[in-house]
């Protein structure tokens, strides 16, 4: 080939690069603009304001007696699986870690299938009756282990790859020092894996965060329900939208998972480590 | 195994013991209301066999089969690890963009992402229809698969574009190198030296974004499974039939049906892997 | 302080390998003391056993007086120093080497007043509040050692102590461990694979293989009058020279010639000869008693130089000659063993004969 046209395919797919990159951030970008805008329109409606600034509809927000409540709500629970999750799965993959036991990664295994599979809506018919069945509906401890639960499989995998990546001889040197194996979870295992056990944490808020099917049937009194169900009270008599109040509350109601994002990127890059391998 | 026993408890709780469950539910004819409320009547593989002569049911699985291949399988995959490719040297501000409004799509509380894509698929005020200039256009109503397969592909590429990313960094620099000097075209170079490298990694990811994507429900939330049953994904269907209907025990019938496919998949995807490994 | 004993100590581990089969061994208080082998020989494992890190399967395990095969390793009162260190990266130096009084719940300010103390008399004292990743592979294998000082032992046990250090280092860390332990008088076990770390270091040595001791002895001892042909092999920087022979009329028949028998063995006796070539001295003109050849190689070992003689279808054999000495490789040469160094092993890997 002579060197023009070398240049000349060379410029073509540039330029073709371009705009596939170019067509892709349209594409995801073009939802999320309704987000950024119309909490700020006079006349919030599905349709992307025209420019125009106002915080009325924050007013709004703050006076309906659910939004804001149901965000704390949504923090409590999030909170509280994300710490259970890491205790439970940061004990239960360090033993699991530790322990040569026959079969042990078939069985880690298929628990992970089961969790992919059984969290969605193929379990929500058995959690759901044996909940009502304890009398356990509307009780948030109840739903915080039930979220727990579901996470626990992926977390635990997750971590055993990061407790398997500490030296034995840390651990072992702690011991002939005489340290008990709580002492030694403590003191050395847990401070080493801390970035495990940050992303778990993360990842289990974001879960929770997000996860509107069970609570929407695990939670019926509206004073505990989470953002991700209040959202769908905000539509009036006649069954149409509130759209002050839904655009301002979708935004509040991004703002936490976006800081998370943003923290984990800053301290660790918004990268696997080492979760997740071929 | 103290470790171990507060999470196994838990996954024993609400993992298996559901899924034990809802093998038994699915034997017996067990409505939320009603005469057989009160007293489950036993119909052994009854509801298995209306399933799976249900006209409904074969429709809901093909169209997840549709969902699952063309938004996951392909869109995803594709679209993920082209964007991993192409940002692998882009300028960082370029990757920086990208990245973040691709990642945004993937964090987002579902709730809110469900209203940022009614808002831009709305009849009459949506982002998309005065976009294109085609006021009116019903895009759930008239194209509802390929409306929950744009979804999928907005929410969920992310994943599989750090998953690709991650892998693709891992592909030793040298070996590229060496292609480039025996003068290897790219596409050459992603067949001989990038895909062997990854193999393992496409596997896996394929298999959680399959996983995932068969069981989401969020299709439920943009289009309610319809118009006339055109978008109603198993999930969706599960749960129309039995919380909605109220149909308790051959929704769970149709659960261990997608339990079923599900380990099918699973154990597809492992066989694969472990041929790679062997 | 105590000195250790080991009774049929046997580690077999579930898969049915054993590691250390019925091993007996005293080690005296105050000594230091190296278990040497190749690797998978079972020393590690030894002193793991040592350590509690492992349960033996059958035999006791000593320290002092006390009985202590059955417990845990925090019960045992030694302190170990790992191969890779085991510094905890999360810990600053102070904290690191305070950790063993820090699980004995000895209050803040005195356990790191008693690793400032230890650490300053390891040269620390300027880089209590660096973490370990902040230090050299010569600082870390000094803060290890702070850390088991401090925790006061009956006994240290070291596994491979200086591999993570480079070349030079080795040599300076050497000395400095032997005038450590000296000072510090704690029984002292640790584990080599370098022969040449052991006969520097250590006031006795057991050679290992495969699970079994095969000589305990003197640095002197063990090099001088290896035990069998295996601990001959293996210790040395130049490998000793195993020839065969045979025994007939009092004199030794081998490949490159024939040499004064040092020992009364009957006629037609087949024997295994060791020399080590430090102890053949070469001559280029014929002599009696000597074992002849072509010059191969000749290697540079520094202040002298390994001569390799080709005989005709047999081992070759090694010989060091002085620098300057050097014969020109293709010329026929000959070696002459200095007199009581010629030792002679049952044939086939045996036992010392004479």
């Amino acid at each position: 080939m002579s060197a023009p046209a070398v240049l000349a395919r060379r410029a073509m797919a540039r330029v073709g690069l371009y705009v596939f990159v170019g067509l892709v951030l349209v594409f995801f970008a073009l939802p999320l603009v309704w987000l950024v805008t119309t909490p700020f329109a006079r006349t919030p409606s599905y349709r992307v304001p025209a420019p125009s600034f106002t915080l009325h509809n924050f007013r709004i927000l703050w006076d309906n007696p659910y939004a804001v409540r149901s965000i704390g709500n949504s923090l409590v629970l999030a909170g509280g699986t994300a710490v259970l999750a890491v205790v439970f799965a940061g004990t239960a993959a360090y033993a699991l870690s530790r322990v040569r036991l026959p079969g042990r990664d078939a069985v880690l295994y298929a628990v992970l299938l089961l969790s992919s599979i059984v969290t969605g809506t193929a379990a929500m018919v058995p959690i759901f009756l044996m909940l009502f069945q304890l009398d356990l509906i509307d009780n948030r401890l109840a739903l915080v282990l039930v979220l727990t639960g579901g996470l626990l499989p992926s977390a635990m995998f997750i971590l055993k790859d990061f407790m398997d990546t500490v030296p034995r001889s840390y651990e072992e040197s702690a011991r002939v020092f005489g340290a008990s194996p709580f002492q030694i979870l403590r003191h050395v295992v847990a401070p080493v894996v801390r970035p495990g056990l940050a992303t778990i944490a993360v990842w289990a808020v974001v879960q929770v965060w997000g996860n509107f099917l069970l609570p929407y049937i695990l939670l019926h009194d509206p004073a505990k329900q989470p953002a991700a169900v209040i959202m769908y009270t905000f539509y009036d008599e006649g069954g149409q939208p509130n759209f002050a109040l839904i655009s301002t509350f979708s935004l509040l109601y991004s703002v936490p998972v976006v800081l998370c994002y943003l923290v984990v990127n800053r301290r660790y890059g918004f990268r696997f480590q080492g979760g997740i391998k071929g | 195994m103290l470790f171990v026993a507060p999470a196994l408890a838990l996954i024993a709780a609400f993992l298996v013991f559901p899924a034990l469950w809802t093998l038994y539910l699915g034997v017996l004819k067990y409505d939320l209301a009603g005469s057989n409320a009160a007293a489950p009547q036993f119909v052994g593989l009854g509801n298995y066999r209306d399933a799976l002569t249900d006209p409904r049911f074969a429709n809901s699985l093909l169209l997840t089969v549709a969902f699952v291949g063309l938004s996951a399988v392909l869109g995803q995959n594709v679209l993920g690890f082209l964007l991993a490719a192409v940002l692998r040297d882009a300028a960082s501000w370029v990757r920086g963009v990208v990245n973040a409004v691709v990642l945004l799509a993937w964090i987002l509380p579902g709730t809110v992402v469900v209203f940022l894509w009614q808002a831009l698929l709305d009849r009459g005020g949506g982002t998309l229809n005065a976009l294109l200039g085609t006021p009116g256009a019903a895009w759930t109503l008239d194209h509802p698969l390929a409306t929950i397969v744009a979804f999928n592909i907005w929410r969920g590429t992310a994943f599989s574009m750090l998953l690709y990313s991650a892998a693709l960094g891992a592909v030793p620099r040298s070996q590229l190198e060496t292609a480039r000097t025996y003068g290897a075209g790219p596409l050459r170079t992603l067949r001989d030296v990038v895909l062997p490298h990854i193999r393992g990694h496409v596997l896996t990811n394929t298999l959680l974004i399959t996983l995932w994507t068969f069981n989401d429900f969020a299709p439920y939330m943009l289009t309610g499974g319809g118009p006339d049953h055109r978008s109603e994904t198993l999930p969706v269907y599960v749960y129309r039939t039995s919380i909605e209907g109220g149909a308790l025990g051959y929704g769970s019938a149709i659960s261990l049906i997608m339990l079923i496919v599900n380990l099918a998949i699973a154990l597809f995807y492992l066989r694969l892997l472990r041929r790679r490994s062997a | 302080m105590a000195g250790i004993g080991l009774s049929g100590v046997t580690k077999t581990y579930p898969g049915g390998v054993t590691a250390v089969d019925g091993l007996d061994l005293t080690v005296h208080d105050g000594e230091f003391f190296a278990l040497l082998g190749p690797s998978g020989c079972g020393k590690t494992t030894l002193l793991r056993t040592i350590a509690g890190l492992e349960q033996a399967s059958a035999g006791t395990v000593s320290i002092g007086d006390r009985d202590v095969t059955r417990l845990a390793p925090g019960q045992r009162d030694v302190a170990m120093v790992f191969q890779d260190y085991a510094l905890f990266p999360h810990m600053t130096v102070l904290d690191n080497i305070a950790y063993p009084l820090r699980v004995k719940r000895i209050p803040r300010a005195a356990r790191h007043d008693r690793a400032r103390e230890v650490g300053a008399g390891l040269d620390l004292a300027d880089l209590m509040a660096r973490r370990p990743a902040e230090l050299s592979g010569g600082q870390q294998q000094r803060v290890a050692l702070a850390r088991a000082v401090v925790a006061h032992p009956k006994a240290f046990l070291f596994d491979e102590p200086l591999s993570n250090l480079d070349a030079r280092l080795r040599l300076s860390a050497r000395t400095f461990l032997k005038r450590l332990q000296r000072d510090l008088g704690i029984t002292t076990v640790f584990v080599t694979h370098d022969q040449a770390e052991a006969l520097a270091m250590a006031d006795r040595i057991a050679v290992m293989d495969a699970g079994r001791i095969r000589q305990v002895g003197t640095p002197r001892e063990v090099f001088g009058r290896p035990a069998t042909s295996f601990v001959a092999h293996f210790i040395g920087s130049t490998p000793m020279n195993l020839l065969d022979a045979t025994v007939t009329g009092g004199r030794l028949t081998l490949a490159a010639g024939t040499l004064p028998c040092p020992a009364d063995l009957p006629d037609d006796t087949r024997v295994t000869v060791g020399i080590r070539p430090e102890y053949l001295t070469y001559s280029k003109d014929p002599v009696e008693d000597a074992l002849a050849g072509t010059v191969g190689i000749v290697e540079h070992l520094g202040s002298s130089s390994l001569v390799t003689l080709e005989t005709d279808g047999a081992a070759p054999v090694g010989v060091v000659v002085e620098e300057g000495a050097e014969p020109e490789p293709g010329t026929r040469g000959w070696a002459v063993p200095r007199p009581g160094r010629v030792l002679l092993y049952r044939a086939g890997g045996g036992d010392l004969l004479a």
